[in-house]
C-alpha cells in the first residue's frame, strides 16, 4: 500500500507534502473552531493508537495476507481530525517501524487521508438521506479503499509510465482488501451505533430498539 | 510483554550516538531526502555504502540491525522484481510474456538502491536516541506543538493497545474463534475493533481526565538542554555537504 522513498519524482513528492500540510492545518483548525484542541489530544491519541494497532491484523486471502487500511473507518469516527490521524500514524510507521517511506508521507497521507474525509461526508449525509449506518459505513469503509487505489495509481502513473506495472499489481490486490473492509467497517458501525453512539457522527433514531440488544452486540 | 523497540540500543557510545540530537534530526532528514532523489546508479550505490557504513561508526549490533531492516528491505526488493518485469524496453531475458528489460532493471535497481538508503538513514536517527530525545529535539526546533505531542501519546498507547487487543484475541481463540475471511468472520473480527475502539476512546477520557489532575496545560515543560558542540558543527556541515554533494557531483 505505502510508497516507499525513491520511487516517486521531486515534483509529486512536493505537491503531496503541501496539500498534506495545507490539509493537515486547515482540519485542525476548523476543529479548534468548534472545541479546545488540547483537550482533544489524549482521546486523539488513543483512537489514532488504536486504528494503527487495528490495522496491523493480517488476513489470509489465498496465499497472501492484506492487512487493512480503514482509512473510512477513521474518518467516520475522527470525523475532519482523521486526516491528521493518518499522518501521524505514517509518521510513526516510516520512523520507528521502518514501514512505509519517509519522503512519501506527504503523498501517502495525501492519499489514504482525502479517501477518509470524503468517507466522513458521504456517511453523514448518506444516513440523513435515511440509508440504515450498516450499509452507509460498508459503503463508506469499501469506497475509501477504491479511492485510495486511484489515487495512488495516479501519483504512481504522473511519476512516470514505466510505474504501470506495479499500479497495475497493487490494484489487483486491493480489490480483496475494497470488499473485506466494506463488511469489517459495516459491521464495526452496526457495533458502535448500539454500544457507543457518541462515536459516531450521528444521531441515532432508534435508541430503544438498541437498548433491547446486550450491551455488547449480540455476537459477543 | 518485551517488544523489539527501535531505541533499544541508544545507550551505546558512538559518534552517531554523541551527536546532538537536534543536528542529527536536521542533517539526516536532509540526507533521507537528497538520497531519495539521486540520479544514477553509481551515486546510489555510494550512497547505500555510506549508509551502511555509519550503522558500523553506530556500533549497532548487527544481528538488531537485520531484523529491524529484513522486511522493509524485502517489501523494496518486491518493486524491484515488479519493476524487471513490467518495464517496456529492450528485453535480455526471457520470451514474449515474461520477460526481464534492461530499462527495467537499472530503473528498479535505482529505486531499490535509493529506499534502501534512506531506510537506513531514517533507521540510525531514531535507533542511535532515545524517543524521548527525539522529542524534546522536535519541540527545540519549534515544531507545532499540538502535532508532537500527538505522535509522543500515540506511540505510547499503541504498546498498551497492542497488548489489550492480545489479550483480547486471546480470550476469542480459547473460544474457538479462527481469523478467517467469511462473512461470519469478518463480522466477528468488526465486533472485535468495534470493542477496541470503545475500550480505547473510554481509556482516553480517563488518561485526560488524570492528566489534567496532575497539571497538564497543553504545554511541556522541559528543564534540558542540548548544547552544540565543535564537534556537532563538523559533522554538521560534513553531512549537508553530502547531502548536496551527490545531487551536484553528477552534474560536474
Amino acid at each position: 500500500m505505502h510508497i516507499s522513498d525513491g520511487v516517486l519524482s521531486a515534483t509529486v513528492v512536493t505537491g503531496g507534502w503541501t496539500i498534506t500540510i495545507v490539509l493537515a492545518f486547515l482540519t485542525l483548525w476548523w476543529r479548534s473552531q468548534e472545541s479546545d484542541i488540547t483537550e482533544e489530544i489524549p482521546k486523539f491519541s488513543v483512537m489514532t493508537a488504536a486504528f494503527f494497532v487495528a490495522s496491523l491484523i493480517h488476513l489470509p486471502i489465498g496465499p497472501t495476507s492484506v492487512h487493512m487500511i480503514f482509512n473510512g473507518l477513521v474518518g467516520i469516527v475522527l470525523g475532519p481530525l482523521a486526516y491528521l490521524s493518518l499522518v501521524v500514524g505514517l509518521i510513526l510507521q516510516a520512523f520507528l517501524f521502518q514501514h512505509g517511506g519517509v519522503t512519501t508521507i506527504g503523498i501517502n497521507a495525501m492519499n489514504i487521508g482525502i479517501p477518509a474525509l470524503l468517507s466522513y461526508y458521504a456517511f453523514k449525509k448518506g444516513y440523513d438521506f435515511g440509508i440504515s449506518e450498516k450499509i452507509m459505513g460498508a459503503f463508506s469503509g469499501g469506497a475509501a479503499i477504491f479511492m485510495t487505489v486511484i489515487l495512488l495509481s495516479i501519483t504512481l502513473l504522473t511519476t512516470g509510465q514505466e510505474f504501470i506495472g506495479v499500479a497495475q499489481v497493487s490494484a489487483a490486490t486491493h480489490a480483496p482488501l475494497m470488499i473485506v473492509e466494506a463488511i469489517i467497517t459495516g459491521s464495526v458501525v452496526t457495533y458502535l451505533s448500539k454500544v457507543k453512539p457518541e462515536l459516531l457522527p450521528i444521531k441515532i433514531h432508534k435508541n430503544e430498539k438498541s437498548m433491547e440488544g446486550s450491551k455488547y452486540g449480540t455476537e459477543f | 510483554m518485551n517488544y523489539p523497540r527501535v531505541d533499544a540500543y541508544s545507550e551505546i557510545e558512538s559518534v552517531i550516538h554523541n551527536f546532538n540530537p537536534r543536528a542529527k534530526i536536521i542533517t539526516f532528514t536532509a540526507l533521507i531526502f537528497s538520497f531519495a532523489f539521486i540520479e544514477s546508479l553509481t551515486v546510489a550505490l555510494f550512497a547505500v555504502l555510506f549508509s551502511v557504513s555509519l550503522i558500523f561508526i553506530s556500533k549497532l549490533p548487527i544481528g538488531f540491525v537485520y531484523a529491524r531492516l529484513k522486511y522493509p528491505i524485502i517489501f523494496i526488493f518486491a518493486i524491484f522484481v515488479i519493476m524487471c518485469f513490467t518495464v517496456e524496453g529492450n528485453i535480455i531475458i526471457g520470451s514474449y510474456f515474461v520477460s526481464v528489460t534492461l530499462e527495467g532493471l537499472k530503473l528498479g535497481l535505482l529505486i531499490f538502491l535509493r529506499a534502501t538508503a534512506a531506510l537506513i538513514i531514517a533507521f540510525l536517527m531514531l535507533a542511535t536516541n532515545r524517543f524521548d530525545t527525539i522529542i524534546k529535539a522536535l519541540y527545540m526546533l519549534k515544531l507545532p506543538n499540538v502535532v508532537v505531542q500527538m505522535i509522543v501519546f500515540s506511540y505510547r498507547y499503541i504498546f498498551v493497545l497492542v497488548d489489550e487487543f492480545q489479550n483480547m484475541k486471546k480470550s476469542m481463540s480459547a473460544k474457538g474463534f479462527e481469523i478467517k475471511a467469511n462473512r461470519y468472520g469478518l463480522s466477528t473480527i468488526g465486533n472485535l475493533i468495534g470493542m477496541l475502539l470503545v475500550k480505547s476512546y473510554e481509556r482516553g477520557e480517563r488518561v485526560h481526565k488524570s492528566m489534567i489532575s496532575k497539571g497538564y496545560e497543553g504545554k511541556p515543560r522541559m528543564d534540558t538542554n542540548y548544547n552544540l558542540m565543535f564537534s556537532d558543527y563538523a559533522l554538521t556541515i560534513f553531512m549537508i555537504v553530502l547531502a548536496l554533494g551527490v545531487h551536484i557531483y553528477p552534474v560536474i
